[in-house]
């Protein structure tokens, strides 16, 4: 395994790379520095480069794609959260809302290089076509989320800024407040439905596979859990009408839960879910 | 080559003198040939706008003094009344430059960072152009001067950020709405202030133009300006929910807007933002209403404040403004000194070495056919190192981009030790 050293090496330089370039873009977006201004995209594209070879080594070394903990899937969450916004930046040319989003990608990989082990020993059922469409479907789920978290993270600093009227670097270097509502809306609603195609596929294909399978399972409940808070937030906003920052503000209490789920959680358990 | 400055400005005089001095178009057209024709200058160009009348001017020589130049500048305008040379500044070489470069740059404006006086720059040195007083030099100041503006607006935030209450409440509106153009505003009085961030609003694309006022003919006469409609001013409550901006400047004591009323009115509008413009002193707008949920309230304290922290940041951006003029004047400095320096040290050589070729033919025959070579060569020699320490030195401060002013009098006074350009051969300038 003449890989090993080097994806081991990889994981420990990660979240230091995402540390750097998540501080170049805040330095750019809070202070004045041209010069790093101008390097923070290539530097992005640099760290998405290194991240997707170290996912691709990481499959080739221990034999199986990164998806079998759920240390493993936060990276490959980290790495869609930056591959999702380098393209949103490179499409729009706008890198203020950069620095937040990042920050979530650093998150991400650093608790999954803090935590993630190297496994050969890989069930069967992990190998299995209906996981393929349930990881992926969660993935996309929680990328969507978090996006909609940072958004969401974003409309509520301006709204702050707006309304005491302490207007400030925030104000002059973020798109306006309804772009950020429905750029948070939009990711929510997608985030909602891939996050319901992947607890479907999960509870229907789940019980015939695992004999200890129990609805009861801490991940599944959280993740219904969570579920419900967005159906709650996308319903009042549909029939309460609800606007701006209630709703904000329930979105980001949700992607807490989805930080903590994710995390505390499964500390506490040996694979993603208590019954493997 | 000297270039020359002479003007008016908000710096010298009040705006009554200014707009006296102020000249049209077509009177600059009239102007500038007359000086060139006059041969105060070669190359001259005419700068007016309300807050400046500025003539720059170029001259082969010492050109016209400042007195000369405020006096033609006077009689440009058919000498107005009570405009006097109290209210006049001037500046030569380096400085009429820079001067320019500060215009430009913004930094010289009334309000700081206003470049708009760039494209009215523009605007004058095309209408030397068309008046047939543009040279080399002026062209390539236009080009330097307009490369200025153009780094300041892209290298600093000089510009950014608005200075005036309309345009702050303006600038606001656009952070909280993506496209105002699917916005409403209603317009409650009708002062001076709410007019202006309307007019900036439509400037914007507003949607729709609700105008109330206490005298219903008032609101009809702004509302037909503006294509919107009039409200009455005891149905305010009525035309509220469909506002998305609300603008109040109405004189008396009462509050227009109550937060019960502005309750109400966010149920109906289904919670989407409210962004309200109080203008009016004493406030129409009851502070309690801005503690509601998506409810923006902007009184003209709140707007004044983001007016002076705007000017704030844009005075703490004059330093890098100044080090970009200081780079743009080196450069400039650099080509014009070349201009002026490598002709005259050329000229200079060509004038001492023919003294030398004459001196050594007339004196040729007293020496031997053997030593003739020699001479040649010793009196090359000799006269290579005379010129070699004054024209090194003046090159080098021409490359150093250096003032213009202590090189040009070095120039000049060379030309005249010299008589450089006295026997039939003008310099030749490029």
């Amino acid at each position: 395994m003449t890989l090993q050293p080097v994806v081991n090496a990889l994981c420990v330089v990660l979240p230091f790379l995402y540390a750097a370039v998540t501080a170049a873009y805040g330095l750019s977006f809070f202070g004045d520095y041209p010069r790093l201004a101008r390097a923070k995209t290539p530097a992005l594209i640099v760290v998405v480069a290194v991240h997707l070879a170290y996912l691709v080594l990481r499959s080739a070394a221990f034999d199986h794609p990164p998806i079998t903990s759920v240390f493993e899937i936060m990276s490959v969450l980290a790495a869609s959260i930056a591959v999702g916004y380098a393209y949103i930046e490179l499409r729009t040319r706008a890198s203020a809302t950069g620095f937040f989003i990042l920050l979530l990608a650093f998150a991400f990989q650093t608790v999954s290089s803090l935590f993630i082990r190297d496994r050969f020993d890989i069930p069967a059922y992990l190998h299995s076509t209906v996981l393929g469409f349930h990881v992926s479907a969660a993935l996309l789920g929680y990328t969507a989320i978090s996006l909609s978290a940072a958004y969401g993270f974003l409309y509520l600093m301006l709204y702050h800024e707006i309304k005491s009227s302490r207007i400030g670097q925030i104000y002059t270097r973020l798109p306006n407040l309804e772009t950020l509502e429905m750029m948070s809306h939009r990711a929510e609603v997608f985030g909602f439905v891939a996050l319901g195609v992947a607890i479907v596929i999960g509870v229907l294909w789940l019980p015939r596979v695992f004999d200890r399978f129990s609805y009861w399972d801490p991940k599944l409940v959280t993740t219904v859990v969570i579920w419900s808070l967005y159906a709650l937030a996308l319903g009042a906003k549909r029939r309460l009408g609800w606007q701006g920052r209630r709703t904000m503000i329930i979105t980001l209490v949700a992607f807490g839960c989805v930080f903590l789920s994710m995390t505390v959680i499964n500390l506490y358990l040996s694979g993603f879910h208590s019954f493997h | 080559m000297n270039l020359h400055a002479i003007g008016i400005s908000h710096n010298t005089a009040a705006l009554e003198i200014r707009e006296r001095m102020w000249l049209s178009d077509d009177e600059i057209r009239a102007v500038l040939p007359r000086l060139k024709a006059a041969k105060h200058f070669d190359e001259c160009v005419l700068v007016s706008t309300c807050n400046r009348t500025e003539l720059y001017g170029l001259s082969a020589g010492e050109g016209p003094d400042d007195g000369t130049m405020t006096r033609l500048l006077i009689e440009a305008k058919g000498t107005p009344a009570a405009v006097g040379p109290a209210h006049f500044t001037g500046a030569r070489a380096g400085r009429a430059v820079q001067h320019l470069f500060r215009v430009a740059a913004g930094i010289d404006s009334m309000v700081i960072g206003d470049i708009q006086i760039l494209g009215q720059i523009k605007d004058a040195f095309h209408l030397a152009r068309e008046s047939g007083t543009m040279g080399p030099v002026l062209n390539r100041l236009m080009q330097a001067t307009l490369h200025v503006g153009k780094r300041v607006r892209t290298e600093t935030s000089i510009c950014e950020g608005a200075v005036s209450v309309s345009y702050a409440a303006v600038e606001l509106a656009s952070k909280i709405y993506a496209d105002l153009s699917r916005k409403s505003v209603l317009l409650v009085g009708a002062g001076e202030t709410g007019e202006l961030t309307l007019r900036h609003l439509q400037g914007k694309g507003i949607g729709g133009v609700a105008i109330a006022n206490r005298t219903r003919e008032k609101a009809e006469a702004l509302a037909a300006s503006f294509g919107g409609t009039a409200v009455d001013f005891d149905r305010i409550a009525e035309a509220l929910p469909a506002a998305d901006i609300l603008i109040t400047s109405v004189a008396g004591p009462a509050y227009v807007v109550g937060p019960d009323e502005v309750h109400r009115v966010m149920r109906v509008r289904s919670n989407n933002p409210l962004f309200i413009i109080d203008i009016g002193v004493p406030r129409n707008v009851h502070p309690g209403v801005g503690k509601i949920d998506n409810v923006f309230l902007y009184d003209v304290d709140a707007l004044s404040s983001i007016v002076d922290r705007n000017l704030e940041k844009r005075k703490g951006e004059i330093p890098k403004v100044t080090r970009i003029i200081r780079e743009e004047l080196a450069a400039f400095f650099r080509w014009q000194n070349g201009l002026e320096v490598g002709p005259t040290i050329q000229e200079f050589r060509q004038q001492v070495e023919a003294i030398r070729a004459e001196e050594v033919r007339r004196n040729v025959n007293r020496f031997r056919a053997e030593d003739r070579e020699l001479l040649d060569l010793v009196t090359r020699r000799i006269v290579n190192k005379i010129l070699h320490r004054p024209t090194t030195a003046l090159k080098q401060e021409a490359e150093s981009g250096g003032h213009g002013e202590d090189l040009l009098r070095r120039v000049n006074a060379l030309r005249e030790l010299f008589g450089l350009g006295q026997n039939g051969e003008a310099p030749r300038e490029e």
